[in-house]
């Protein structure tokens, strides 16, 4: 009776996987052809010449991948980073302290993660340019670190009420305050929802094309996939070369999904509860 | 007096989330609808219009024609990433080798939206590309213009969408086999229901709170599609492939039409709003049994 359904089940599975192969395997060898063997060569002869050391040093010399990169990762770091931060001091305050209002306040900082992008992007666009945050660093991470913060408030909330109170109601018999609490009782425990939050939402800085497109304009600002997308220039451009790009700027989110490799199901359980 | 300090704590450690989010996201959205009223290039001063931007979006064609496209996407979304995903979740569950199939179809998971654009737009290369090498290759005589043919085009790019999120929908149904108990299943076999029968009757049913769930976020996030479409066609040839958001950074960013642009991008976030009410009623009542 099993036995029955296995055969076509692991014939459908082996097709879906050889389709699914097939970029990835292509990409790979694309970025090891150079432009000749490219233009000459079928799509699956292996290159005459392996050319992806000279791809490599073409994709940082003209297009300066690698300054990108640094201004990604920077971007990625401290837009996570501001938004861990904030988030879990407002989880802690709204779960915890519960101050008047708390609530209301949790609903309107989450609502901001509703609306799609576009609702805010003309008159952020503007305010930038009025307050010369337009094409700078502090911008684009203030803006990532904006979008980040109701995600992150909606996990860290989520997690701080399952923290038992039992060992908060000592220190506070030992005079500790709010703030003490916090810092040596909550940060501690945290590192789940730290995970989630910083998987997620360091992938979704890095990933992001939109606001870098709007808010940034010269070279030494612009986010790395603003650069990859422009190398591509309407179907146009050298394609080893691109191919190479497109390796080059997903080693990271790669590397962040095999480290973080638990907590993303985690994440995606979350998620599924209101991102 | 220790009271009071607790309750400035307490505000002080809510402030700087709701600064950042107020400024940033909330106050521009009131500012956006603002804008929608008025004829506005960027530089020179708004002039109030009326709903003459919304009167536009009727007649609009290029409009209307992204619009169409949009509602392609999603149609195809449920069909492909979301119904191919549940199907594949099935095979894949509790198949020898599970692991390993699993990760295959995670792979395009780690990577952005930019990064698929680029490798479908080879995929899809009329002359160099692999799939018409491919079908040469395999004797067929179709040489198809994936991404300058309208409106194949729409459908070139639904084909990477589809391997990129098909593996998120898989995961997310994944988890939801997992917590079916196993007993109704048995019963259900025992009884002598064929395994498509007891899919029907017994696990679907019970999948029902992560189905809503994944239908919601794959509506949404099919509706708006941006960047996928900004790499592979810019929505051309001639605004043939626009989708709203498309249209929307066009008109803004390249035409300099803000007004219009805000506009549609009040259209875009009702329709949003409207999609993922069903999602956010069923999350406020696990939040509230929840808590």
């Amino acid at each position: 009776m099993r036995s029955a359904r296995k055969l076509p089940t692991y014939l459908i599975l082996i097709v879906l996987v050889l389709l699914w192969l097939l970029p990835v395997w292509t990409t790979f060898l694309v970025s090891f052809k150079s432009a000749q063997d490219f233009m000459s060569q079928k799509f699956y002869e292996l290159p005459t010449r392996v050319s992806i050391v000279e791809n490599f040093r073409t994709v940082m010399k003209t297009y300066r991948l690698h300054e990108h990169f640094l201004s990604s990762l920077l971007y990625a770091v401290s837009g996570a980073g501001i938004a861990i931060a904030v988030s879990s001091m407002a989880g802690y305050s709204i779960v915890r302290l519960k101050p008047p209002l708390f609530f209301l306040l949790f609903l309107l900082i989450y609502s901001g993660t509703l609306f799609p992008f576009q609702m805010y992007l003309i008159p952020v666009y503007r305010l930038y340019n009025t307050l010369g945050l337009y094409n700078t660093r502090i911008g684009l991470i203030l803006i990532y670190a904006a979008i980040c913060t109701p995600f992150a408030l909606f996990v860290y909330r989520g997690f701080y009420t399952t923290i038992p109170k039992d060992v908060e109601d000592a220190a506070k018999i030992d005079g500790a305050g709010p703030v003490r609490t916090f810092f040596s009782i909550f940060v501690p425990q945290s590192l789940a929802p730290t995970a989630v939050v910083a998987l997620f939402q360091m992938t979704w800085i890095w990933n992001d094309l939109l606001f870098g497109m709007v808010l940034s304009r010269t070279q030494n600002i612009r986010p790395i996939m603003v650069a990859l997308a422009t190398m591509s220039g309407y179907g146009g451009g050298n394609i080893p070369y691109m191919m190479t790009g497109v390796i080059f700027t997903s080693v990271p989110t790669i590397l962040l999904f095999v480290l973080l490799q638990k907590y993303f199901i985690k994440g995606m359980a979350m998620s599924a509860v209101g991102h | 007096m220790k009271a009071a300090g607790e309750r400035l704590v307490s505000y002080l450690f809510i402030l700087p989330a709701f600064l950042l989010v107020v400024v940033l996201l909330l106050v521009p959205m009131f500012q956006n609808i603002y804008f929608s009223f008025f004829d506005w290039d960027g530089i020179s001063r708004p002039v109030y219009s009326g709903i003459a931007n919304y009167a536009k979006l009727l007649v609009d064609r290029d409009f209307l024609i992204s619009i169409r496209n949009t509602v392609a996407w999603v149609g195809f979304t449920l069909v492909f990433p979301v119904l191919g995903g549940l199907l594949v979740a099935v095979f894949v569950d509790g198949v020898r080798f599970e692991r390993f199939f699993k990760s295959i179809f995670f792979i395009p998971l780690t990577i952005s939206f930019v990064a698929t654009g680029i490798i479908w737009t080879y995929m899809f290369g009329k002359e160099l590309g692999v799939l018409n090498n491919l079908f040469a290759l395999l004797g067929l005589p179709l040489k198809p213009s994936w991404l300058t043919g309208v409106p194949l085009n729409t459908f070139s790019m639904l084909i990477a969408w589809t391997w990129q999120q098909l593996g998120t929908n898989m995961v997310m149904f994944l988890m939801g086999l997992g917590t079916i108990p196993k007993e109704p299943i048995e019963a259900s076999i025992i009884d002598g229901a064929t395994r498509f029968e007891t899919f029907v009757h017994v696990k679907l049913p019970m999948l029902r709170p992560i189905t809503t769930v994944v239908i919601t976020m794959a509506m949404v996030n099919s509706f708006k599609a941006f960047d996928i479409i900004y790499v592979m066609t810019r929505g051309g040839p001639y605004h043939s492939s626009e989708t709203l958001s498309v249209t929307m950074f066009r008109e803004t960013f390249t035409m300099f039409k803000m007004g219009y642009g805000s506009a549609i991008a009040v259209f875009l976030s009702v329709v949003v709003i409207g999609m993922s009410a069903l999602y956010i009623r069923q999350m406020a009542k696990k939040d509230l049994l929840y808590y």
